[in-house]
C-alpha cells in the first residue's frame, strides 16, 4: 500500500490512526492466535481416542500455573515499555522476545537514528518487528518443518532414542544456569537450588505423592525464603530474561 | 508418536503461521501511513524493515537448532508453534514435564504415552494462551497509564518473578539429576557448555555466543549421553 503520498496528515492524527488500527487488528489477531494455537491440543484430547478425563487436564494445569502463573503477568509488565502496545500484540505471539525481538527493534531504532521513547522509535520498532518475523517464519517452515522432519526420517533409531530420553536435562541444564546467570540474584539462586535440593532429594523419596506438586513448592518456597530474607533496599527491577 | 503429527495439528500450524502473516502485513501498512507525519521517511521504513529481518536471522537459526532437538520428543506441529513461536523452549519444556509429573509419567521414557503427551500438549497450550491472555487485559490498561499497575512495589518486582523462574527451573532440573546416570551426565555437559558460553560471550563482547548457547548446551549434552550410552 503506498498511501504515503495521501493527504498530509498531521502528527496526532497519523499517530491516532496507527494507535486505533494497531490496537484493533492486534486484538483480533492475538485472540484469533490463541484459539487456533489451543485447538489443536483441544482437539487431540477430545477427538484423539484417547482416555483423558477432564480432571488430569485440571490439575495439570494447576500445576503449571502454581509454577509460572506469575510470570504470565509480570513478563507483560516488563516489556510494555519497551515494545509499545503495539509491539506488544506482536511480540506475545512471535515469541522468543528477548533474545530475538528485542535485538530486532533496538538494532532499527538505531539504524535510523530514533531517539528511545519517541514516535519514530515506536514506528521503527514495529517495523522491525515485522522484518523479523518474515524471516522466523521462513526460517521456521523451512530448517524445522522441512528439514527437521526429513532428518527425523533418516537418522538411526538409535539416536533419536537418545534424544528423547536425555534432551529433557539437556534443555534444563542449560536453562537453569541461563536464568541464575542473566537474573543476577546470589541469595535467590542460594535459596532456590537449597529448598529444590531439600524437596527433590529428601521430601520426594519420603512422600512420594508429592512429586504432583513438587515444583510448586519449591517455587513458593523460594519466594518466601527470598521475600522475608531479603536485603533492604533492593536495587531497581531487572527485566526478565529468560527466553 | 503418530499422534504428535495429526493433520489436525498441521492445519493449526498453518493457522498460526497466517494469522502472524496477517498481522505483520496489518500493523506494516499501519505503520507506513503513520510514517510521514512523524517525520519518517520510506527508507527509514525499508532501513528499519532490513536491519530487524537481518538482525533475526541469527537468533531465529538459533531456535531453529534448539527446535529439531525436541522434535523427537514433541512432533514438528507442537514444537514449530510452542518452542519456534508463541513460547519458548525453557517455558514449553518445563510445563510440559510439570504435566507429565502430574499423570506420574517422565518425558521421552516408556511411561511418555501418547495421553500424557496430549495432556502436556493441552497445558503448554493453555499456558500460552495465559500469557496472550495477560497480553490483551495489560496491554489497553496500560496505554492508559494505569498508574496502579506500575506502582508495583519494586523490591517485590524484582525478586518475586526471579525467585519463581529460579525455582522453577531448578526444581525441574535437580528433578533430572536422580533418574539415571546419563540424566546426570547430560545435565551437567550442557550446564557447563551454557556457563562457558556466557563467559566467553561476556569477555569476548559477542552476543551470538548468548544466543546460540542453549542450541550449543543442547547438542553437547545429547553428543556426551550418545557416547556415554554407547560406551
Amino acid at each position: 500500500m503506498s498511501s504515503i503520498t495521501s493527504a498530509p496528515t498531521t502528527s496526532s492524527t497519523g499517530m491516532a490512526d496507527f494507535n486505533r488500527t494497531t490496537s484493533r487488528w492486534g486484538q483480533i489477531t492475538m485472540i484469533a492466535g490463541l484459539l487456533i494455537s489451543i485447538a489443536g491440543p483441544l482437539y487431540l484430547v477430545f477427538f484423539g481416542g484417547l482416555d483423558i478425563a477432564a480432571a488430569q487436564l485440571w490439575i495439570a494445569f494447576a500445576a503449571v500455573a502454581a509454577t509460572f502463573g506469575i510470570i504470565w503477568i509480570v513478563e507483560p509488565l516488563t516489556y510494555y515499555p519497551i515494545l509499545g502496545p503495539a509491539g506488544m500484540y506482536q511480540a506475545f505471539m512471535i515469541g522468543n522476545i528477548s533474545s530475538k525481538l528485542l535485538p530486532a527493534a533496538l538494532i532499527a531504532q538505531t539504524n535510523i537514528g530514533a531517539k528511545p521513547g519517541s514516535k519514530r522509535a515506536e514506528l521503527a520498532a514495529v517495523v522491525a518487528i515485522c522484518g523479523a518475523a518474515v524471516v522466523h517464519l521462513f526460517s521456521l517452515a523451512f530448517f524445522v518443518g522441512l528439514l527437521g522432519t526429513w532428518l527425523i526420517s533418516v537418522i538411526p533409531p538409535s539416536v533419536l532414542l537418545v534424544t528423547r530420553l536425555y534432551v529433557l536435562p539437556a534443555v534444563l541444564g542449560a536453562v537453569l544456569v541461563q536464568a541464575i546467570v542473566s537474573m543476577k540474584q546470589p541469595r535467590t539462586t542460594v535459596f532456590a537450588l537449597l529448598v529444590s535440593a531439600v524437596v527433590v532429594f529428601v521430601v520426594l523419596p519420603l512422600v512420594p505423592s508429592l512429586a504432583m506438586v513438587s515444583t510448586a513448592i519449591v517455587v513458593l518456597g523460594t519466594i518466601l525464603l527470598s521475600w522475608i530474607l531479603r536485603v533492604k533496599r533492593f536495587p531497581a527491577a531487572p527485566a526478565i530474561r529468560q527466553e | 508418536m503418530a499422534l504428535a503429527n495429526n493433520p489436525v495439528l498441521w492445519i493449526c500450524v498453518a493457522g498460526v503461521f497466517g494469522v502472524i502473516i496477517i498481522q505483520s502485513v496489518i500493523f506494516m501498512n499501519a505503520a507506513r501511513r503513520a510514517a510521514p507525519s512523524v517525520g519518517m521517511s520510506t527508507q527509514d521504513i525499508k532501513t528499519s524493515f532490513r536491519s530487524g529481518a537481518v538482525s533475526a536471522i541469527g537468533p531465529s537459526l538459533a531456535v531453529c537448532l534448539v527446535a529439531i532437538a525436541l522434535l523427537g520428543l514433541f512432533g514438528a506441529p507442537a514444537v514449530l508453534v510452542r518452542i519456534g513461536l508463541i513460547g519458548s523452549a525453557a517455558y514449553e519444556v518445563s510445563a510440559a514435564s510439570v504435566s507429565a509429573g502430574t499423570m506420574g509419567a517422565k518425558l521421552g521414557d516408556a511411561s511418555y504415552t501418547q495421553s500424557v503427551f496430549a495432556v502436556a500438549f493441552f497445558v503448554m497450550s493453555i499456558g500460552g494462551a495465559m500469557w496472550m491472555l495477560a497480553t490483551l487485559i495489560l496491554t489497553p490498561l496500560l496505554r492508559k497509564g494505569d498508574a496502579k499497575i506500575r506502582s508495583v512495589n519494586p523490591a517485590a518486582m524484582a525478586i518475586v518473578p526471579a525467585a519463581a523462574l529460579i525455582g522453577a527451573f531448578s526444581c525441574l532440573g535437580l528433578t533430572e539429576l536422580p533418574k539415571s546416570g546419563t540424566h546426570l551426565l547430560s545435565f551437567a555437559v550442557s550446564a557447563a557448555v551454557m556457563g562457558v558460553c556466557l563467559l566467553l560471550a561476556k569477555r569476548l563482547g559477542t552476543s551470538w555466543l548468548r544466543e546460540w548457547g542453549l542450541g550449543f548446551s543442547i547438542v553437547v549434552g545429547l553428543i556426551a549421553a550418545y557416547l556415554a550410552v554407547g560406551a
